[in-house]
């Protein structure tokens, strides 16, 4: 009984905690990109080099380098942690079948190059001003 | 080549993490080229027979490779990109560089693409990639299916690809590649080592290569199937050289009148855990043509392999696998000479995200035949240019560390 009740707790706990990553993290899009939404595997798809498409349109991903956003992404719409993300696209890089696609430093950097680069698709911390881009609602 | 590494794991090693990690991209008439590149260092120890041709019972760290790749992404559909490779094994590998790949690739589609030039053969989970080690939790791959004796000329062809992703719907989605061409020249490969006593070969051992593979990503998260057909023609000629097989030597032709190669994979991927399963079937109907004679040989490989690792945490991996290569299941294969069976248990340690380090054993039983290629090479009778006297055991600690940026 004791095992069931700290099984619950534990479950609630993940709960809880996974429900406040995905409030954490937002997806942006250029302007350009036509969609206002992308469902959870397209996203998945177009974030480790399986699909270069959202709406119609191409896209291209840009990485955060690391952060809270970053693993907060990586965990709830990827489901990889960051050495496994990392070796995905290490082997499409080194097997010739793709680049990399661009890693920059910060969230505002990221809305900046989403901003002015026509298909770039980013993720950002909720918090982080987005004046410039649209947010793409995951379902 | 050492400077070569040794200045590459020391840029990787010894500076920033951030600069490491940066992405080296310059621009060229406006189009941005990436530079990546791998490298690793190993050391090997048996306790008895040496291993893929090094000193490994006295210890050797003659296990070192390095890739460097360039490309760029000219238009949205339109890629190319080039990568160049060099690596010390033992006798097999002294250095030379190597152009690994160089591929004009253009997606039409995410469900047809075609790319050519020489291009990485996709062949079960791994043969594209078997090279990049931060890849990997294993130190070695198993070596039943992706022997490092063989890579030159298996890792790719000279030729095209098509390929594609093909959704399913609610069944998944799956994946395609089609290639033809021909097998790259790699006069240092192992086969051709294992045989340098009675066979020197003038012409490599190349020829037409065609095949297809086929990855369904199931519903099911985590888990992929699939499947991959290869058809060979190599051929080859040279010198036999007096021996005791042919007192007086002569020429020779090898002639590959069929070689067919099917193979089968799983792949289950949840969470920290990583569990692999690859099945394969190699058949070889030969003819080597002598002067006075024709040897008509049949081979009938099978490889497989299991095996699991499971992630603790960012810093720690570790795994294990049971590695199966029986290089003519048409002879008694209990046999240590008939057979190489290998356990392993791995730590993989990733320091950093570019830096890994892995200490690996394995549990090796048999030897295999003297064309196996498969790391052991010089035990086999003097008649056939070994110096007799493998042990049935090999047991071996691997410690291999790499980088990848």
């Amino acid at each position: 009984m004791k095992k069931l009740f700290f099984t619950f707790l534990f479950l609630a706990a993940a709960s809880i905690s996974t429900g406040r990553l995905q409030a954490q993290v937002i997806v942006i899009a250029n302007p350009g990109v036509n969609a206002t939404e992308i469902s959870k595997n397209d996203l998945k798809d177009v974030f480790t080099g399986a699909s270069t498409r959202v709406g119609g349109v191409n896209v291209v991903p840009i990485l955060l380098k690391s952060g809270t956003a970053h693993q907060e992404f990586l965990q709830v719409y990827i489901g990889k942690n960051d050495t496994a993300y990392l070796a995905g696209w290490r082997s499409l890089v080194f097997s010739g079948q793709a680049s990399m696609p661009k890693v920059l430093d910060t969230d505002a950097a990221v809305v900046q190059f989403v901003a002015h680069n026509p298909g770039a698709v980013g993720y950002i911390g909720k918090a982080t001003p987005h004046d410039g881009v649209k947010v793409l609602a995951v379902r | 080549m050492n400077r070569l590494l040794a200045a590459a794991i020391a840029l990787a090693l010894g500076s920033s993490p951030a600069v490491v990690q940066a992405q080296y991209n310059f621009n060229l008439h406006g189009r941005q080229v990436q530079v990546h590149s791998f490298g690793s260092q190993g050391f090997a120890y048996t306790n008895d027979n040496n291993y893929l041709t090094m000193n490994t019972s006295k210890g050797s760290f003659n296990f070192d490779d390095l890739g460097v790749n360039v490309s760029s992404q000219i238009t949205e559909k339109f890629r190319v990109g080039a990568q160049a490779y060099t690596r010390r094994l033992g006798e097999l590998n002294k250095g030379q560089v190597t152009l690994d790949w160089a591929v004009a690739d253009y997606r039409f589609k995410p469900w047809f693409g075609a790319r050519g030039g020489k291009v990485k053969t996709v062949m079960g989970l791994y043969n594209n990639l078997q090279d990049v080690d931060s890849l990997f939790t294993w130190a070695l791959l198993p070596q039943s299916m992706y022997p490092i004796d063989l890579r030159g000329s298996t890792i790719a062809h000279i030729g095209g690809d098509l390929y594609g992703k093909v959704p399913l719907g609610k069944y998944g989605k799956a994946d395609y590649t089609v290639y033809g061409g021909v097998l790259p020249s790699d006069p240092h490969q192992g086969y051709i080592y294992a045989l340098r006593s009675i066979f020197h070969y003038d012409t490599a051992y190349v020829g037409s290569i065609a095949g297809g593979d086929l990855k369904w990503t199931t519903p099911l998260k985590g888990f992929v199937a699939g499947t991959s057909y290869m058809e060979q023609h190599p051929k080859g000629s040279g010198i036999q050289p007096p021996s005791q097989l042919s007192p007086t030597g002569g020429s020779f032709t090898q002639d590959t009148k069929k070689r067919q190669i099917s193979q089968f994979y799983v792949q289950y991927i949840v969470k920290g855990l990583h569990v692999d399963g690859e099945y394969h079937r190699d058949y070889r109907d030969e003819a080597i043509i002598f002067p006075a004679t024709t040897a008509d040989i049949q081979w009938n490989a099978r490889s497989w392999y299991i095996s699991g690792a499971y992630r603790f945490s960012h810093l720690v991996e570790v795994g294990s696998y049971y590695s199966h290569f029986a290089p003519n299941q048409n002879v008694d294969i209990s046999l240590p000479g008939n057979h190489i069976y290998d356990k392993v248990v791995t730590a993989r340690f990733d320091l950093k995200s570019y830096w890994t380090v892995k200490a690996e054993g394995h549990f090796i039983d048999g030897y295999g035949q003297i064309d196996s290629a498969r790391g052991f090479y010089d035990g086999f009778p003097s008649a056939l240019g070994g110096t007799a006297g493998f042990k049935p055991q090999t047991n071996m600690l691997l410690v291999r560390t790499g980088f990848s940026f």
